[in-house]
């Protein structure tokens, strides 16, 4: 039949359209791995590919030596230095990786290095970040000490605006110019869809491994920096002010509930970081600092807490400690109340 | 630049129209075949096929692995006028589905996600897709129709819709996006919805052609090709960043009433 020919032609036609093209050239630039042998390290390395660093924290006689990384890139990439030669450490010198795609796209990584120095900061230096325009601090000549969700919050589809984000640098200072506000936040539009109607204000001494913000969003936030010692105090001041309407996962206000806020400091053997899901619950953990209430203050608070010991140890072992606020307690569960507001400004571990 | 062709063509096939209509008028007498120039009537029934689809595959799409129509049905009514034995015009209104759903894998696939609330979030995405397309518009073909002889009945022209309710909506999953393009930070992502039904045009226009096959006294099997020539998002839409038209076949019958 005649008809049959005509769709034929039809579908054809359609379909000549239709052909799968040749793959594009793939424009990843990514270093996937670095990798250097487990004893040169006080921390495991991290890649922070939003703001491409690689954060090695080495152990004094590796710093001194010098260490050969072994580096993957995304397929059909090459680097520069190369995977496998040595890396030898000045500390004057930034040194870099330069990726270059197979289509030609370059990314340049910056070694960061981590210091035990200095446990005190006074929020002073923030910095924008150049793509999601969100806040961070620098604090010692490091900014990748301290981190934050606001990476995470980076992805919902927020106005590119600082003030969008729930950490940012605020000029209510206790000492100095300037202190660390956290302000819970209504979620996206995007969040949504995701079942997120809320985002508590975080801050915490750690990275924020963006891989899994979707997936799974408590083990983005890694806790933790290499600590060596015994740590006495955590010391620090602070203003809390809860929102008016707590808030259940799902949005519904809850009559009655009042939010409030958590400042705490967690040491713990390993050089693996602690996240979301085992901060409280590790077997790692040796001593914990906590303040004991997180109900409203109206002007600057100071807290002094002794550190509690969870087990024995010597202080020589590696170890790392790790420092989290957040401005909703039950925030990683996506519960508080927006508007809820921590003030945080020269914090300390006092050893 | 789209639209003044679409208005340019519709405009043509109008001309064309008017044109016969107002020949019949001034040249009533000049049929020589003895033939009685008649207003037809029919009643059309079917179902489209097709996609809501790009014309060309973008090389970002790497591999299409389900595709089905969805029920999509199209019920309407024509009215033709022969003005000679061979030749005449035809207009229709008609209630039309345009649906499918398509399985594929994407690879860089560039997208821009706006929100009521005034977010944006732009990446590039690796992984699966699906795409479920469901929308239902009033169209209004417009045809020359050549009849050639007792069986065959050829009409081409063109059709303007009016889209009353509108579903695009999917999910990607099994894959990564890229913050801000393919050198930002990689992102997993397990499964994420989407749902684009509120961005689509509610105005489509097109050209459309076919065949009739006369299988009984009144009744026809029918084939027509519907091929939009507007994006079915508009130009400020950035969740693809290729233009996506409705491209159907309606296969169906036409009963002469």
């Amino acid at each position: 039949m005649k008809i049959r020919k005509l769709y034929y032609l039809t579908t054809l036609t359609i379909l000549l359209h239709a052909c799968i093209k040749d793959a594009p050239i793939n424009p990843e630039a990514d270093i996937e791995t670095f990798t250097i042998e487990k004893k040169y390290l006080t921390a495991d390395i991290f890649i922070d590919q939003a703001n491409k660093k690689i954060m090695l924290n080495l152990t004094p006689a590796a710093f001194k030596s010098g260490v050969t990384p072994v580096i993957t890139t995304s397929a059909g990439a090459s680097v520069s230095p190369g995977s496998g030669d040595s890396l030898h450490l000045d500390s004057s010198r930034v040194s870099e990786y330069v990726v270059t795609a197979a289509n030609g796209n370059k990314k340049i990584y910056t070694v960061e290095f981590g210091g035990m120095g200095i446990w005190k900061w006074d929020f002073e230096t923030w910095l924008l970040q150049d793509k999601d325009k969100y806040q961070y601090v620098e604090e010692h000549g490091s900014s990748s000490f301290w981190s934050s969700g606001n990476p995470g919050i980076a992805l919902s589809g927020v106005k590119k605006d600082p003030m969008e984000y729930p950490l940012r640098a605020s000029s209510d200072a206790y000492h100095g110019k300037s202190s660390a506000e956290l302000v819970t936040r209504t979620g996206t539009a995007l969040s949504a869809l995701l079942g997120i109607k809320l985002f508590a204000g975080s801050l915490f001494v750690g990275v924020f491994d963006s891989r899994n913000a979707m997936t799974a969003p408590l083990t983005a936030t890694q806790f933790g920096e290499p600590y060596s010692g015994k740590p006495l105090r955590f010391v620090g001041y602070y203003k809390y002010q809860p929102g008016e309407h707590y808030q259940d996962k799902a949005g519904n206000i809850i009559a009655g509930m009042k939010d409030s806020c958590s400042v705490y400091a967690v040491l713990f053997k390993g050089t693996t970081r602690l996240d979301a899901t085992n901060i409280h619950t590790s077997d790692r953990i040796l001593a914990t600092a906590s303040i004991p209430d997180g109900g409203p203050r109206t002007t600057w608070t100071r807290f002094d807490i002794p550190f509690k010991t969870v087990q024995p140890y010597t202080g020589t072992e590696k170890m790392m400690m790790a420092i989290v606020a957040s401005s909703s307690k039950d925030g990683d569960t996506y519960k508080g109340a927006i508007g809820s507001r921590l003030v945080l400004d020269s914090l300390e571990i006092v050893k | 630049m789209m639209n003044i062709k679409i208005t340019g063509m519709m405009l043509g096939m109008l001309t064309a129209a008017t044109a016969l209509f107002a020949q019949d008028n001034g040249h009533a007498q000049t049929n020589t075949h003895g033939f009685k120039r008649i207003l037809e009537h029919r009643i059309l029934a079917g179902f489209n096929f097709g996609g809501t689809a790009p014309v060309g595959l973008p090389n970002t799409i790497r591999k299409i692995e389900t595709y089905r129509p969805e029920f999509s049905p199209s019920l309407g009514y024509e009215l033709s006028y022969r003005k000679t034995k061979k030749w005449g015009v035809a207009v229709a209104v008609k209630l039309d589905y345009k649906g499918m759903f398509t399985k594929d894998e994407v690879q860089y696939f560039p997208t821009i996600i706006t929100t009521s609330d005034g977010g944006r979030f732009e990446g590039d995405f690796t992984g699966k897709n699906e795409t479920t397309v469901r929308n239902a518009c009033v169209s209004f073909p417009i045809s020359l129709v050549y009849t050639p002889g007792d069986r065959w009945r050829f009409n081409l022209g063109g059709y303007v819709a009016w889209l009353f309710s509108s579903n695009f909506h999917g999910n990607v999953s099994d894959g990564y996006i890229r913050n801000g393009g393919s050198l930002g930070e990689k992102v997993n992502i397990t499964e994420a919805t989407f749902d684009f039904g509120t961005e689509v045009r509610s105005f489509d226009a097109g050209v459309q052609g076919g065949a009739a096959y006369r299988v009984g006294r009144k009744l026809s099997v029918d084939g027509n090709l519907n091929w939009g020539l507007r994006p079915i998002f508009p130009d400020d839409f950035k969740g693809m960043d290729f233009p996506l038209y409705n491209i159907y076949m309606t296969l169906g019958v036409t009963y002469k009433i």
